[in-house]
């Protein structure tokens, strides 16, 4: 049990399917910029951030893994001792969430016991309005908040819907998890009610293990 | 004599590959023959003979040829080709002269050599072949090649199109050093439209192109060219733009392919004009993606030639498909290859070069990651002493380097100068600068202690590799140097240790590890990913994997992981082991049982299974509740999905009932109902004894079984085997009893008309009958044995959780896997081949896991019975046309007084059974 310090260093890693957006998080993160075309991400890249949190200084490091399926077998090289884990999916792309699905299994079962996982909905922007009302434009999106939010519940997860492009809710990701993390180590497993601005916190019915799928009879 | 010889050396070569397969590049002999000399596999060696050449060309202006020794070495007749390799160095001299090219052979006049040959090229190459050894063998080479020729003449037909396509022949064309016509300037690369990456100037284009010149009119070009020390070092300092993509293929044998398949890219993307493809959808993700800085990959002339290579590739290649870093390599060729080379290109690149880089496993990058590793610790042991202390992971690093073979990672210009190394030399060439760049940026790595900064460092070195390497230095020429030479003289100066063999070894020795890593990979997202199977335990779920990729690898050729299914063969193979009711199988017998149980797993109807069906179909076939197990098994006959089954339905169920039961049926296995007779009977006699030595407490540990005591077994088999005949018989006839008329109307008018009909309609052939799900479980609950056949028998007869054979190797299976991944129709052969060889290679060790496994029954006793299954179908089926009463008693009749004599036959048989197979059963011999 190790007291808060100053200049955390946590090591993030980013899964999720091919183009779901995951680098364009990280460089909007990192440098608050953002690209169209972004090559695809060979392997992993792996990045920096610092980030103040309250009186705490979080460095991010950040492993940004390759999407594709066939470099899924690379991921267990990058996410190993990882303290924290983004699952990235597409609003727009119903099959990357069951991709997300699997990956938060995947870390469940083969990463650290106490990770901090958050599911990230990205590509807000294509399902928002163009007058930058409350609105979403129709029959864009394809994954529900609902659907991400029931996820999160199951899995204990934090639940975020982004746009990289636009920078919406990104910060809040990192900040989120970077709530989570000291946390989680302090106060051990109590509950934790812990609304980062009106953000949803699903934490509270956590450490569901992913062992108890296909159960024996 | 010719054709035994012929048939002698085509022995020898088959032999060949079968004994001197290279364990550590898993290569045969004759495969590292083909590779070494960049020519398709598909040649094998006719004909050789220790040589020494001289070397002349009409277009040759100095006579410096003539005046060093000839190289002496040995040269080889292919299908194709003629190959010389120099003895002493391969670089001295080697070339591999295709066929088509050869214009004449003639026996040079006043030689003083025993045997001489010239060969002259259409280019104008002369090549003498001073053949030595026996005179009879040099006459026997000159007539092997007289037949190859003759054999090649429908070939050369391909040679003046093909020839139009390379720059080198425009070239010498264009300078009236050939005879060729060569009008138009072939179809080359991007960079012809939107300029090549870097400043000709710097680069000196011109002069490089004017050796290149030089060089083809002296050593020949393309298909006809001598390698000499002058091209090693070409090809070192950089290639000209315009010919960098002919030197691409021809260094690393892509042209001989294109040579042979013309057409066939086009034919590729015609047959599968507007087809869609998962491949093809990640594919058009990353087209925008790809070397977007270059101008071609802003317009669509080249995002379309990109888009047309990447799907080709991925229809002629469907196990590898597309893997991102893919694009970017082939986006890189495009820029100095026409569409066809890069296609051909990329083939030889994935198959060859870097095999299983991009599969679906990704094995090759993989494990090239960790040959790299222990190459770093092996000549930079402080480095890696370093990195292993701060736990810095070196392939986040290196990784991208080898998959997108540097064009990610440094400026272009000075990615494809490691790329005109890389064709010629190979993969090697990848370690040797990797290991390079570390030792060049050893010192300032040195005092790094985590990722990032360790990242950033060769991030910074690949920005600056223009600058110069000793920018400090007083001497203007060593200033001169550039970051980027260094690495080059670094990378193949002071690691030119790094060699094939090493690299192989290395690999060989980490192979194993990667494979299981991977697998339980694999293993772990394909259980993760299954179905919800209630009846199936976590760890037989596992073992079922096990044993379904055990087969499915060991009887088919795969398609890879992920994509394996199981075809009907493999399927009866899969189950005869794990099922004790399963005898002989026909697989030819459409209406088999397991043809039945097949086709219903089978839910896409693709006539194959994947997994899941197999463990669904498992699941439901070992369902222990009785109820739901009668009618999962009623499911299968109602193949309209009615809820109805028709008379021919009820044949077939008591038909495959018969069949199903046939072990208990013939007293192989004994049922619940029997071994509960056993006991009783042991029973009954440990009493006995306990009564008659006056000790009748209770205490279970003072019984001793009698050791001289004998069941008799004859007895309690026979009582068996009548029992389920009985309820066979009963079964049909109850069937039917019970069976309902399909329209109560219809049967009526029939009655009134026909009063003949005695007793039961239903019997009648003419009237339409069904059984239903309801009264198909009261016909079998009315039967004890087929009560418990359904509640217990059956499944406890099927052993879902039987480990696997031992003598399965899930390595080597995952390594066949792997290389099926690989495979294309044209290697099948090879492949299967290579099979046999491996499983020759391991002796007894590989025998197929089936073979010993739980077989029941001897191989004499299995044709009696099929003999037997024989009569059970006919007396069934002929039953639609004749009475069935009669009938019915007649066949059980037959069937009874034939099977009594059977159990007496296979005792010693079932015997062992009993022993080995039923733990259950009370020892009572020992």
């Amino acid at each position: 049990m190790s007291y808060p310090t100053p200049a955390t260093s946590v090591k993030l890693v980013l899964l999720g399917e091919a183009a779901v957006g995951k680098s364009s998080l990280v460089l909007r993160f990192v440098s608050n910029d953002f690209q169209e075309n972004k090559e695809p991400t060979i392997g992993a890249a792996f990045l920096t951030q610092k980030c103040t949190i309250g009186e705490r200084t979080i460095k991010y490091e950040i492993w940004d893994t390759a999407g594709q399926e066939r470099f899924a077998s690379l991921a267990p090289m990058y996410y190993r001792n990882a303290q924290a884990a983004i699952v990235v999916y597409d609003i727009t792309k119903p099959a990357s969430f069951i991709k997300a699905r699997h990956w938060v299994k995947e870390l469940h079962e083969q990463a650290a016991k106490d990770i901090t996982i958050a599911l990230v909905g990205n590509k807000y922007d294509l399902v928002q309005d163009d007058d930058e009302g409350q609105g979403e434009r129709e029959g864009v999106r394809k994954v529900s908040v609902e659907e991400g939010q029931n996820l999160a519940a199951e899995e204990g997860l934090l639940f975020y819907e982004t746009s990289a492009k636009t920078s919406y809710n990104v910060n809040d990701v990192f900040i989120g998890i970077g709530n989570k993390i000291p946390e989680a180590a302090s106060l051990a497993s109590s509950p934790e009610q812990n609304n980062n601005e009106g953000r949803i916190d699903l934490s509270t019915n956590a450490s569901s293990n992913g062992n108890r799928n296909l159960c024996s009879c | 004599m010719a054709f035994f010889d012929a048939l002698r050396e085509k022995a020898v070569t088959t032999l060949n590959q079968v004994l001197d397969k290279n364990r550590n590049s898993g290569l045969t002999k004759h495969q590292q023959f083909c590779y070494s000399h960049h020519i398709p596999e598909t040649e094998t060696i006719l004909s050789e003979s220790a040589a020494e050449i001289g070397i002349k060309s009409d277009y040759s202006t100095d006579a410096y040829n003539d005046n060093l020794p000839f190289p002496q070495g040995r040269i080889y007749l292919t299908q194709s080709f003629l190959i010389f390799r120099d003895a002493f160095d391969r670089k001295n001299c080697s070339f591999s002269v295709h066929l088509s090219t050869i214009k004449k052979v003639e026996r040079p006049p006043g030689s003083d050599y025993g045997f001489a040959l010239m060969v002259s090229t259409y280019s104008k190459l002369h090549l003498t072949l001073y053949l030595v050894g026996i005179r009879s063998d040099s006459e026997r080479f000159a007539q092997q090649l007289k037949i190859a020729l003759k054999k090649n003449l429908v070939h050369v037909g391909k040679l003046q199109p093909f020839i139009q396509t390379c720059y080198s022949e425009y070239l010498l064309a264009k300078n009236k050093v050939s005879t060729e016509k060569v009008e138009h300037a072939p179809q080359g690369g991007l960079g012809l439209v939107f300029k090549f990456p870097g400043d000709p100037k710097e680069s000196r284009d011109k002069t490089k192109m004017k050796l290149w010149f030089d060089l083809f009119r002296v050593d020949g070009r393309n298909l006809s060219l001598v390698r000499t020390p002058l091209f090693y070092k070409l090809v070192r300092v950089g290639l000209p733009n315009r010919l960098r993509g002919e030197i691409w293929e021809l260094c690393c044998g892509s042209m001989y392919l294109r040579l042979d398949y013309q057409g066939e890219y086009n034919k590729i993307l015609e047959d599968h004009k507007d087809q869609k493809s998962f491949a093809i959808e990640e594919i058009e993700k990353d087209l925008n993606r790809s070397l977007p800085e270059y101008a071609a990959y802003q317009s669509s002339q080249g995002i379309e030639r990109l888009r047309r290579v990447l799907t080709a590739y991925s229809w002629k290649n469907p196990d590898v498909g597309y893997c991102q870093a893919m694009n970017i390599v082939v986006a890189a060729m495009l820029i100095y290859m026409s569409e066809e080379q890069a296609f051909w290109c990329l083939n030889v690149l994935c198959d060859r070069i870097v095999p299983g880089y991009y599969s679906k496993t990704m094995y090759g990058t993989l494990l090239d990651q960790k040959v790299f590793e222990s190459l770093v610790q092996k000549t930079m042991p402080m480095l890696w002493e370093h990195i292993t202390k701060n736990d810095i992971q070196l392939s986040v690093v290196s990784l991208p380097w080898f998959l997108s073979l540097y064009l990610s990672s440094m400026p272009l210009v000075f990615a494809f100068r490691i790329l005109d190394v890389f064709f010629l030399q190979g993969p090697k060439t990848l370690f040797q600068v990797a290991l390079a760049v570390l030792k060049l940026n050893g010192e300032a790595l040195l005092n790094t202690e985590d990722d990032g900064t360790f990242i950033s460092i060769i991030k910074q070195y690949f920005l600056t590799l223009h600058e110069s390497a000793h920018p400090n230095s007083p001497n203007p020429k060593f200033r001169s140097i550039t970051r980027f030479q260094e690495l080059l003289v670094t990378a193949f100066r002071e690691f030119s240790v790094i060699d094939e063999e090493m690299i192989n070894n290395t690999r060989a020795k980490h192979r194993d590890t990667i494979y299981q890593n991977i697998s339980s990979f694999v293993k772990r997202t394909e259980l993760r990913n299954l179905p919800r199977t209630t009846n199936i335990s976590q760890e037989t779920l596992s073992l079922l994997y096990d044993r379904f990729y055990s087969v499915v690898e060991s009887l088919s050729v795969t398609k890879g992981s992920g994509t394996s299914v199981m075809d009907y063969k493999v399927f009866v193979e899969f189950m005869s082991e794990i099922c004790d009711w399963i005898t002989d199988v026909n697989v030819d017998d459409e209406r088999h049982f397991l043809r039945r149980l097949f086709n219903h797993w089978d839910t896409e109807k693709q006539g194959a299974l994947t997994f899941t069906d197999l463990l669904v179909g498992l699941n439901s076939l070992v369902d222990p509740d009785l109820m739901t197990s009668m009618s999962n098994f009623f499911e299968l006959y109602d193949t309209k999905g009615d809820g109805k089954i028709d008379r021919e339905g009820i044949l077939q169920i008591s038909e495959d009932l018969l069949y199903i039961t046939s072990p208990w049926k013939d007293g192989v296995l004994f049922d619940g109902i029997t071994k509960a007779n056993i006991e009783n009977v042991i029973a009954d006699e440990v009493y006995k004894k306990q009564v008659e030595s006056g000790n009748t407490s209770p205490d279970q540990s003072e019984i001793q079984l009698p050791s001289d005591f004998q069941v008799d077994r004859d007895k309690l088999e026979q009582q068996q085997v009548e029992r389920y005949l009985q309820a066979a018989a009963t079964f049909i006839q109850r069937a039917f009893e019970y069976a309902q008329p399909e329209e109560e109307e219809l049967l009526i008018k029939e009655l009134a008309i026909d009063n003949s009909i005695s007793h039961n309609a239903a019997l009648n052939p003419n009237t339409p009958v069904y059984l239903n799900l309801p009264t198909f479980r009261m016909v079998v609950l009315a039967d004890e044995t087929y009560e418990l056949l359904f509640g217990s028998t059956l499944r406890e007869a099927t052993h879902l959780e039987r480990p696997l054979d031992t003598k399965f190797d899930p390595i080597r299976n995952l390594r066949d896997m792997f290389d099926g991944l690989l495979a294309d129709g044209r290697k099948v052969a090879t492949k299967v081949r290579l099979r046999m060889d491996s499983r020759a290679a391991n002796g007894g060790g590989g025998a197929p896991p089936n073979s010993s496994n739980a077989s029941i029954k001897s191989g004499a006793k299995r044709e009696e019975e099929e003999e037997d299954q024989d009569d059970d179908d006919l007396g069934v089926i002929s039953i639609d046309d004749n009475d069935k009463d009669l009938l019915l008693a007649t066949e059980a009749q037959v069937v009874v007084k034939e099977s009594t004599e059977k159990p007496r036959i296979s005792r010693m048989e079932s015997e062992k059974i009993i022993g080995k197979s039923d733990q259950n059963l009370i020892e009572f011999e020992t």
